[in-house]
């Protein structure tokens, strides 16, 4: 009789683990399914990308790029179109129908890193601030714009040597993280 | 002999229990990752990707049969299931809910869900990436 009793008390208890654990498993799971995949970094490295494509065709930036020795200033207007590249495409994105993209592209010439001879960039301005704040994996810094900065090494046809930094951001986090 | 007999019925009973437990466990993993909401928001994103990386000229197939396994149980059309406009890309796959992504690359793209020999879907989507303005049919 003792034996019974003993068993059944095992029995109770062993389905309070098994709550327990389908618990923590529904929680877990309610928890990975629940939050957006966020694809926000993978978006501005093709952005990075794309822009590079633009900017040195085999390792050479085009001709339209110069007017004589200096940088084509008449760029700074529609260089994104010209890339091939459309912002205006949002339709229910951040609070304030905000554009989600931005883009900086820096050139430096060897001699001189520090100073960029020539700044070219459009979207929205809010995301390259975001971009320099350093982020942990809390909620507040997850909603931040992802960020991709990348560089290369071009020449012009005059075979001056150019280094080409990209900074590019998507804000987006409406669509990628949890709200 | 009759202790026996109830002692072995216990752990049938247990058993069977435990059993349904797991079945369902594992039951509600297997719905929750493949559901329509999760499948939906996936292939959106994964197309954009695709597209943002495209360049013009490029046919793209992509295996979408998991979608269109859940399409076809909740009554929906796969042959609607993507419809790309203005840079942004919906996927639905029931009559309720759709999710919607938008991309940067400024290309055409038209979508068509492939059908095999009888006519049926067969669960892949060809896409094909034209320069702004082009021609989608060539």
């Amino acid at each position: 009789m003792d034996k019974r009793g003993t068993d059944k008390m095992l029995s109770i208890y062993w389905f309070l683990v098994l709550t327990l654990v389908a618990g923590g498993v529904f929680a877990m799971v309610y928890i990975f399914y629940g939050a957006p995949h966020d694809v926000r970094e993978i978006e501005s490295e093709l952005l990075a990308q794309k822009l590079a494509d633009c900017i040195s065709k085999r390792g050479v930036i085009p001709s339209y790029f110069f007017v004589g020795e200096r940088f084509n200033e008449n760029l700074l207007k529609g260089f994104t179109e010209r890339c091939n590249i459309n912002f205006d495409v949002e339709e229910d994105y951040g609070d304030e129908n905000e554009i989600q993209y931005f883009y900086r592209v820096n050139f430096y010439l060897i001699r001189d890193l520090n100073n960029p001879v020539f700044s070219v960039y459009d979207g929205n301005l809010n995301w390259e601030s975001e971009c320099y704040i350093k982020k942990d994996n809390s909620k507040e810094y997850q909603r931040l714009a992802k960020c991709t900065e990348s560089r290369f090494y071009a020449v012009d046809s005059k075979d001056n040597q150019y280094l080409i930094k990209i900074l590019s951001a998507i804000g987006k986090s409406k669509k990628n993280v949890k709200q | 002999m009759k202790k026996r007999g109830a002692i072995l019925v216990e752990n049938v009973v247990f058993l069977i229990l435990n059993l349904l437990f797991l079945s369902i466990l594992v039951l509600f993993l297997v719905k929750q990752g493949s559901g329509a909401t999760v499948l939906e928001e996936a292939y959106s994103k994964q197309i954009t990707m695709v597209i943002n990386s495209a360049k013009p000229g490029m046919v793209i197939r992509l295996d979408m049969d998991k979608g269109r396994k859940i399409a076809e149980e909740k009554g929906f059309d796969f042959g609607n299931s993507v419809i790309i406009e203005n840079n942004v890309v919906y996927v639905q796959l029931t009559p309720d809910g759709r999710y919607s992504y938008a991309f940067f690359n400024n290309v055409d793209v038209s979508s068509r869900a492939l059908k095999d020999e009888k006519g049926k879907y067969s669960g892949t989507y060809l896409f094909t990436v034209k320069p702004k303005g082009g021609n989608l049919n060539g």
